[in-house]
């Protein structure tokens, strides 16, 4: 775009500057709320408008700005706040060297979501509302769906010249169920940066969707409370994967590296051999890409290998700092936002066990499958809220659990992983860290001897 | 303004026009440094129009007229495919307001210098305290913000206001162990942010973090701070409250208006005009009039939250707590302003008085708690230890209840406020609970 291209120009040459970066978005959004029969958002939505990083003096100015008819003074703004925080600056920024790419991303979508009609996506809506209200027990539905399509363009003065063709797509559903006078809540949610519409009718259609959310809230409405306390625990995908991203990922974001525990665990066994978490490409991952937002191509990384600390999530800047490469894990929200350190798909890599093998020997224990919303603090203490739980007893899955959360430390956790499955299971999600990120989180199923307690 | 309007009215039978223009300056802090300065301006438009009772909304990234007229018609392709709503009754009318307050200019034009300072002041203040002490985040902003409501009933309200806030992230590192990450914070409508008492809270906390203390399951007295109060009610109790749920039979407070839903001590009100009210709103985000709403007096439960749409299914008039969500432009029920009432003890003499017990500072899971049931199971952390009256060390523990019979357990809510602005804005003292069950570790 020229006058990106022309206000790079002027600032290369007008401002006294280490890095300037330009990233530039274009999108047409549609989103959609649907709350018992009403569309409560029907929504078109144009979103323009340009991010600026500065470096300048060893300190970062940013600003960003929807009006792209005076670019280059939003670079100064961004200039000058550079300046004014290098004054306290003692040591100043530097960024790891990286090849300066030119290229054009294409989407991997089969069918973009600009490319379906709003009426289809109305009708897919609508039709996910009353297969789940078939079910007399669910008192009310909530969908949200969005998505958007354009382009993104980066461009920095090193000679980094990248476009991407944007596509995403997300839909989330809220079900509040009630029988015997008590009420019960379940989520689930689907998103796709590489699947188009067909996420919505080839891998996740809406009889797929409808079966998950009625399972979890039967099994809340019909769940008992669980005994207190720590017992043999079997997490499935979803909840070992929230795992991996709450209590382990986070630790594993060289920005949090520094103050968490794992700054002093780096190369060292944190965890049975038979445990590989890892940061990689995913089929179907949320985080997937090609580039990060500082145009550093996106690598493959085992956080954990093998049960050793091996590597973390970096950016530029803290590449140069820990005097490493950087990975391609720089992501900012859209142009409003400066790219940070984030996640993209957090998973634990399978091993060989059955899920049979997995809760044979358990007299009394707990399964749980899905969690409500996770959290945890920078010493890996978890707490995640189970909206899909069951009861083990003498090695079978027995009744559900209702209105439960689990919560550990997740590095001492760890060492309590006895066994690993061999299958695997993704879900998609949001994270936020003052900005969203779209990021997936999944693993196989996993026993836990101790190390989580149930309440 | 009319003009576009008019020009919306060739294609709705009802439309509204809401402009926001921000600018947002910020710093944030990494590591005992400032990592980041930065300025947001903003132009945003949202479009509401109503045709043959079918709703289409759009959000146009400008607040051009040659922009909004685009979105306008945006808008109405959007009316069209969208199927009739017969619920829908009308936007609102025009209606009388309160006296607008003051904005504080100096906000307007604030630089990113002052909030430079306040953060460096900040982070010299916490290693000097205690040079163990990282300030592992934390960051200030001044938010500024101008909007402008119209519809085609005759509703035309202009707001403009703004906001400083600073927040301090502390982890200490001291013989091997890591405290949690240790926020605290202040927010106010002038930039006479207090950087110092911030830091000392943090501190003290940290401190006590240190000692770590193991925990056991057993029933104790427990003081609720701040944070952990907002964050808890923000997502087990304030759902409950909103006009919405109750149409929908999705409220546990159905068939409580007038009952004892909580102990005598808590009285809770949504009151944008409250003196530490860091936006005084006079109209909510679809126009109407704002006000002081009463949820809970002396315990007993007052009666729901409503926005237009919802209050008009169930035809009550509106409390003015249509809240825009600028991502998707549309409105539903939320909250402006929650205050808890205070009492007359300090927080010191309310620890005093605790011969075995604990002080919550932050609840983790809070998010997941149920709105529909109260329900919630929550990780305390950070935690405080409390002997004889006094805090010894910290500690984790779960607890996991329903809301109303923990608010039925409240017995002292503390002389300081304390303005959490997450989420919703919460206004709200430490609160003293007894008899908690908790499950330690």
């Amino acid at each position: 775009m020229e006058a990106l291209e022309k206000a790079l120009d002027w600032a290369d040459s007008n401002l006294k500057a280490e890095y300037i970066e330009l990233r530039y978005e274009n999108l047409r959004k549609t989103t959609l709320a649907l709350k018992d029969g009403v569309f409560t958002s029907f929504t078109g939505k144009l979103h323009q408008g340009v991010a600026i990083r500065v470096l300048a003096d060893g300190a970062w100015g940013f600003s960003s700005t929807n009006r792209l008819d005076n670019l280059e003074k939003a670079i100064e703004e961004a200039h000058k706040l550079a300046m004014a925080a290098a004054r306290t600056k003692k040591e100043k920024i530097q960024l790891a060297e990286i090849k300066p790419v030119k290229d054009f991303v294409k989407s991997r979508m089969k069918v973009k979501p600009r490319e379906v009609d709003i009426e289809e996506k109305v009708k897919h809506l609508n039709e996910l509302e009353k297969l789940l209200k078939e079910d007399s027990a669910v008192k009310s539905v909530q969908v949200r769906y969005e998505d958007g399509s354009g382009e993104k363009i980066l461009l920095t003065n090193e000679g980094t010249h990248i476009k991407w063709d944007y596509n995403y797509l997300y839909q989330g559903t809220y079900v509040t169920g009630k029988a015997d006078g008590k009420l019960a809540m379940a989520r689930d949610s689907i998103g796709a940066v590489d699947y188009g519409w067909e996420l919505m009718t080839e891998h996740e259609p809406n009889e797929k969707v409808t079966e998950r959310l009625l399972r979890k809230m039967h099994s809340q409405l019909k769940g008992v409370a669980p005994k207190r306390g720590e017992w043999p625990i079997v997490a499935g995908p979803i909840v070992v994967g929230i795992i991996a991203h709450e209590a382990l990922g986070h630790l594993a974001e060289a920005d949090l590296t520094i103050n968490s525990p794992f700054k002093d665990l780096i190369g060292k066994q944190i965890a049975p051999e038979y445990v590989t978490m890892s940061e990689r490409y995913v089929e179907g991952g949320f985080g997937n890409d090609r580039y990060d937002d500082e145009g550093v191509p996106v690598k493959d990384i085992h956080i954990i290998e093998n049960g050793i600390l091996k590597e973390i999530m970096l950016n530029r800047e803290y590449a140069h700092k820990w005097g490493m490469s950087p990975n391609g894990h720089a992501r900012a929200e859209n142009y409003t936002y400066p790219p940070i350190i984030r996640m993209r798909n957090t998973i634990f890599e399978p091993g060989d066990h059955s899920f049979e093998e997995l809760i044979e020997d358990i007299k009394f224990g707990y399964y749980v499958v899905d969690f409500r919303g996770g959290q945890a603090q920078l010493n890996s203490a978890f707490q995640v809220g189970i909206q899909e739980g069951y009861v083990i007893r003498n090695g079978e899955i027995a009744e559900s659990i209702r209105d439960t959360s689990i919560t550990g430390v997740a590095i001492e956790a760890l060492k309590k992983i006895s066994a690993v499955g061999k299958d695997f299971g993704l879900e998609v999600g949001f994270c936020g860290k003052g900005q969203t990120a779209f990021v997936s989180s999944g693993g196989p199923h996993m026993k836990f001897e101790g190390g989580i307690l149930i309440g | 303004m009319e003009e576009l309007i008019k020009y919306g009215e060739k294609f709705f039978d009802e439309l509204e026009i809401a402009i926001y223009r921000t600018k947002s300056t910020g710093v944030s802090i990494e590591l005992n440094e400032i990592s980041m300065a930065i300025v947001k301006t903003r132009a945003l438009t949202v479009i509401r129009g109503i045709t043959d009772k079918k709703l289409g909304l759009a959000v146009v990234d400008s607040a051009d007229k040659g922009d909004v007229k685009k979105g306008i018609e945006q808008a109405y392709r959007m009316a069209k495919l969208n199927s009739r709503d017969e619920k829908w009754v009308s936007l609102p009318e025009p209606d009388k307001y309160h006296e607008p307050f003051k904005p504080n200019e100096e906000l307007k034009e604030a630089s990113p210098d002052n909030l430079v300072d306040m953060a460096v002041r900040g982070i010299t203040l916490a290693r000097e305290k205690d040079p163990n002490a990282i300030v592992a985040g934390g960051g200030g902003g001044i938010e500024w913000e101008e909007s402008h409501v119209l519809n085609s009933h005759g509703i035309d309200v202009f707001q403009e206001g703004g906001a400083a806030y600073i927040y301090f992230e502390l982890v200490g590192r001291k013989g091997g162990s890591v405290t949690p990450g240790i926020v605290d914070f202040d927010a106010k409508r002038n930039l006479d942010l207090d950087v110092e008492g911030v830091i000392e809270r943090s501190i003290q906390k940290v401190q006590w973090a240190y000692n770590v203390r193991p925990s056991k399951n057993e029933e104790v007295p427990i003081v609720i701070g701040p944070w952990a109060i907002a964050g808890l009610l923000s997502f087990a109790l304030f759902p409950a409250f909103s006009g919405e749920k109750l149409v929908k039979e999705t409220t546990p407070l159905g068939d409580k208006v007038g009952q004892q839903i909580a102990s005598e001590i808590i009285s809770i009100a949504d009151d944008p005009f409250h003196e530490l009210s860091i936006a005084p709103v006079i109209a909510d985000g679809e126009g109407v009039p704002t006000r002081r709403n009463e949820l809970i007096r002396n315990g007993i439960f007052q009666g729901f939250v409503w926005d237009n749409y919802w209050a008009k299914i169930k035809g009550v008039k509106s409390t003015g707590n249509g809240i825009r969500d600028l991502r998707s432009g549309g409105v539903s029920i939320g909250f402006h302003n929650m205050v808890i009432e205070n009492g007359r003890k300090s927080l010191d003499d309310m620890i005093a008085e605790i011969e075995h017990g604990y002080f919550v500072d932050g609840f983790q899971g809070a998010h997941s708690s149920n709105p529909d049931n109260g329900n919630f199971a929550v990780t305390a952390n950070p935690a405080f230890l409390i002997e004889n009256g006094e805090v010894v060390g910290s500690s984790v523990f779960l607890i996991a209840g329903n809301i109303y019979d923990l608010l039925k357990q409240a017995y002292e809510v503390s002389k300081e406020l304390t303005v959490m602005p997450v989420m919703q804005t919460v206004i709200t003292p430490y609160i003293a609970f007894e008899n908690v069950k908790i499950a330690g570790k």
